[in-house]
């Protein structure tokens, strides 16, 4: 909508892979990432008006896990909301709060711990008593049913998969050397065709960013920022019989409201870096094709644009199938966009990024599906 | 027409980091017998159970102070109904500010006669002295101690 | 912001212990076309879901709102949940509001459901909100954290047991007006006070049952609703505060929440009220429906509200205040309140439903008459989360 005020995210911290020694409990690390992202923005604990996280009770071992995480992240006496639904969904409402007038600054959280005896089991309490809860349907499961559809209905999708994981995999190791290997030893089959090396293991991570408003942004003289110009989101059902799961009608619905508010016509020229949420490289490939980046049609020969030096590089962080933070990815790409736009992305920096496209999925089979538009604000010299 | 039910558990469990600060908390309780809060610097308040940071200032904690064992009764309540999970009633537990603390520590409340509600709530009213108590065996946990009424 | 937000459309469920016949998505679903059917649009004019579910062991199904999708007519729509734990059927409402205010949406539906009867144990679940660190180890559950309330607010003020069974009393009294209702039988001073004691000083009668139903609202911008010439309500105020995790935080020496007493509560009707440019709550507000699961707690909500002084609250229903049929300032709980029907994840949305309906002059037999101006509130984890709302006609 053209009347929406403008939102800024100014502050950014990513913890992709926080080592699990038992220093800090997870409230603790909360709290040091929201000093972080405050900080990263130049802005104090007087300037936090409200906070949205993205929680998971399953996943936490908690009941309304977001009563853990208010305190640390600033929630006494003041205005905390969690959308259990998803870690970028935290993202969608918190920009919705400062567009809708009533804040100029919200704080956005999301983490993904690995305290669970399992995570797959986890997953498998989403499962319906009905119909759903007897079988082995965890969130891979559900991605290796996609990846056969996909494979049935566009074949040759396995060998593109390779591809696009070598890819992603040499991302990340350049993007965090210490963390990520780019050659994996091909594993055993997990959940057919997903190989064990597809996908990473659950690691613990956390992320935050803290949006603000044009005007406050002005009067603060915040730079540099990297301005949200479009945002969707939107839903499929939910049994995985009722859906194709080789399509993401969804994802087109997302991406149609984003552009269509950031006035992007033609997605294929219109950005210069992207983070998409890969929890397989079928995911990916699936997520090229809802983005308008590249028809199925179109795979094999323009996965090269998306390589790291090609015309618009594509997870330049590794994505997901680096480093594999099961509940924060959505809300870390997202992140990950920002910082290229803001320049802060460090050792994976893209030169001269100025647009850029925030893709992320959650859920079984990609469910959740939200689209973001970031541009780079102009840079000021510092006063 | 035949209206079908199913049960359903949840069977799942959960490992987590306690952190430095209540690690260190714990150890003391389970080693030595001794309960420590932590300041809160900025508003000079000494938090108990002792956390990394204060919620109300968002700064961080810093210096260990021992407190109690005696402190004064916050909250109580008395439980007669069953809940499962929870121990046989009846049962006595709520919250006591321990000397030298400026919050309140929660632990069950013995050494009170709770048949009669109206007659154990005297004993156990707000503001009413207590002493802390602790277990043989501890094996680093809040059920390791509990609060008793002072001798009067 | 572009213009106000009215609330179009309301549905809710004829609360129940349980509902046996019908399945969690298909109490969404009950609740969901009660509202299309009231707003009089199709789904096809919805252009965002606000699903508003509160723990996931509550039903028993993690993430149950993709189970919803369907249920609200989400699919391919844009949709996201919220929880605040009680507090979670306001919030949503917010919003839900939230999408139409940043000019985001033109319409949006918000709903959700419980089935907390079908919970083996409800408190078992409750249990598990509290921090695995420090207070898990306790045997706290709602009953036994609000109890402690009871207890402090009884110390400070001087409520007696009977003043608690005085709200139980007279929102008995209202439930009975009301179809939606779940504990629909008149009571007593004395049944209350006979009742068993289950977490002193709070008998069974002073609980909150645990209900089966759904609630689902639509919101839209002004614009919309003078466009397709629909009625409405609006929403003129609102807000959430927050208090400290830790109940041991409130209380001892130098805290700024009480568990006495609703201290973020009171931040967020104040917000609320300046929001509206309400000034005096006791001469402006008609009709208040506040979330309070326990006889004692709904003082201390009186007085967040602004509708009677810290601690006088017990002293003015003594006097008749508060009840439908009052001369004496703001009606409240009119619907029986939460002590007559908590389907949790909905409890606090059913809060707001209420009071538009009353200043819509719908409420039936519950009527507040001349009701203008209405207020809600929910309240959510261990007493930590608030959200507060204004509506009028």
């Amino acid at each position: 909508m053209a009347d929406r005020p403008k939102v800024g995210i100014v502050g950014v911290a990513i913890r992709p892979c926080i080592p699990d020694d038992g220093r800090h409990s997870l409230e603790e690390h909360l709290h040091l990432v929201m000093h972080a992202t405050l900080a990263d923005a130049g802005l104090a604990t007087d300037d936090l008006e409200g906070i949205v996280v993205g929680a998971n009770d399953q996943y936490d071992g908690r009941a309304i896990t977001v009563m853990m995480a208010s305190g640390p992240l600033g929630g006494v006496d003041r205005d905390i909301l969690s959308t259990p639904s998803a870690g970028e969904h935290a993202f969608v409402l918190g920009a919705l709060r400062i567009a809708s007038g009533q804040f100029r600054t919200q704080l956005v959280a999301a983490w993904s711990p690995t305290e669970a005896s399992s995570i797959p089991e986890a997953q498998r309490l989403a499962n319906d008593p009905l119909f759903h809860r007897r079988l082995p349907l965890d969130e891979l499961a559900a991605a290796a049913l996609q990846a056969n559809a996909m494979e049935h209905a566009a074949p040759g999708c396995a060998a593109l998969a390779e591809r696009v994981l070598a890819t992603m995999r040499g991302n990340g190791a350049r993007a965090f050397p210490s963390l990520v290997q780019a050659d994996v030893a091909r594993g055993r089959p997990t959940r057919w065709p997903l190989r064990a090396d597809m996908v990473p293991p659950p690691v613990t991570g956390v992320v935050a960013l803290m949006l603000a408003s044009e005007e406050f942004i002005a009067e603060r003289g915040i730079s540099p920022v990297a301005w949200i110009s479009g945002m969707g989101w939107a839903t499929e059902p939910a049994f995985l019989g009722d859906r194709d799961l080789a399509t993401a009608p969804a994802l087109a619905a997302a991406a149609s409201q984003a552009y269509g508010e950031a006035g992007v016509i033609d997605a294929g020229t219109a950005f210069d870096v992207a983070e998409i949420t890969d929890v397989t490289p079928y995911q990916a490939l699936l997520a090229l094709e809802g983005l308008g980046l590249a028809a199925r049609a179109d795979w094999p020969a323009r996965l090269g644009e998306f390589g790291p030096e090609g015309r618009m590089p594509v997870n330049l962080s590794g994505g997901v199938a680096s480093l594999n933070p099961v509940y924060c990815t959505g809300l870390i790409r997202i992140a990950e966009v920002a910082n290229q736009l803001r320049g802060r992305a460090e050792g994976h920096q893209k030169q001269g990024a100025r647009r850029g496209l925030a893709h992320a999925a959650s859920g079984p089979a990609m469910q959740y599906q939200t689209v973001i538009v970031l541009e780079a604000g102009e840079r000021r010299a510092a006063a | 027409m035949e209206l079908l039910k199913r049960q359903e558990d949840w069977k799942i469990t959960y490992t987590h980091a306690l952190g430095e600060t209540a690690s260190w908390f714990y150890v003391q309780i389970r080693d030595h017998a001794k309960i420590y809060g932590k300041r809160d610097a900025r508003s000079g308040r000494v938090l108990v159970p002792p956390r990394a940071f204060s919620d109300q200032t968002l700064e961080p904690t810093t210096d260990w102070v021992e407190v109690g064992p005696g402190g004064v009764i916050e909250a109580f309540t008395i439980v007669y109904d069953k809940f499962n999970n929870l121990p046989d009633p009846p049962y006595a537990f709520g919250y006591v500010m321990l000397d030298g603390a400026d919050t309140a520590l929660g632990g069950f409340f013995k050494g009170v006669e709770l048949a009669n509600g109206e007659e154990a709530s005297k004993r156990l009213a707000i503001g009413t002295r207590v002493v802390t108590r602790f277990a043989e065996k501890r094996t680093g946990d809040v059920l390791d101690f509990w609060f008793e009424p002072a001798a009067s | 912001m572009t213009g106000r937000v009215g609330i179009i459309g309301i549905g809710q469920s004829n609360f129940q212990p349980r509902r046996n016949d019908a399945s969690y998505p298909d109490l969404v679903r009950e609740a969901v076309v009660i509202a299309m059917r009231d707003a009089g649009l199709d789904f096809d004019d919805i252009q965002a879901v606000v699903y508003s579910l509160s723990p996931d062991a509550m039903v028993g199904i993690g993430n149950a709102e993709r189970l919803g999708v369907d249920a609200v007519g989400g699919r391919n729509k844009r949709f996201l949940r919220i929880n605040t734990g009680g507090a979670t059927g306001i919030s949503s409402v917010i919003t839900a509001w939230t999408h139409v205010a940043s000019g985001a949406c033109d319409v949006v539906l918000t709903a959700g459901a419980d089935k907390v009867g079908e919970c083996g144990d409800s408190q078992t679940v409750l249990n598990k909100i509290w921090d695995p660190i420090y207070e898990r180890s306790l045997p706290l559950g709602t009953i036994n954290m609000l109890a402690m309330s009871a207890v402090r607010y009884a110390h400070k003020y001087g409520m007696t047991q009977e003043d608690m069974a005085r709200v139980v009393a007279k929102n008995r009294r209202h439930a009975s007006k009301n179809p939606h209702a779940h504990l629909r039988k008149e009571t007593t001073i004395e049944e209350v006070m006979a009742s068993r004691m289950v977490s002193w000083p709070v008998k069974l009668f002073d609980c909150c049952p645990q209900s089966s139903g759904g609630c689902a609202m639509v919101l839209a911008s002004e614009r919309y609703i003078k466009q397709r010439g629909l009625e409405a309500v609006w929403i003129t105020g609102l807000a959430h505060s927050s208090e400290t995790y830790y109940l041991g935080d409130r209380m001892g020496r130098g805290f700024t929440a009480d568990h006495a007493d609703a201290h973020a509560l009171g931040a967020s009707f104040r917000k609320s009220f300046r929001m509206s440019g309400i000034k005096d709550a006791r001469k402006e507000v008609h009709v208040a429906e506040l979330y309070a699961p326990f006889s004692n707690t709904e003082f201390h909500s009186i007085e967040a509200a602004g509708l009677a002084d810290i601690g006088t609250s017990p002293a003015m229903l003594r006097e008749g205040a508060f009840a439908l049929g009052t001369n004496a300032g703001a009606v409240v709980n009119p619907s029986g309140g939460v002590l007559c029907t908590n389907a949790i994840a909905v409890t606090a949305m059913v809060r707001i439903a209420e009071a538009a309906l009353q200043v819509w002059g719908r409420a039936g037999e519950r009527q507040v008459k001349g009701a203008r101006v209405g207020i809600a509130s929910g309240n959510g984890g261990d007493h930590q989360f608030f959200g507060t709302m204004v509506v009028e006609a």
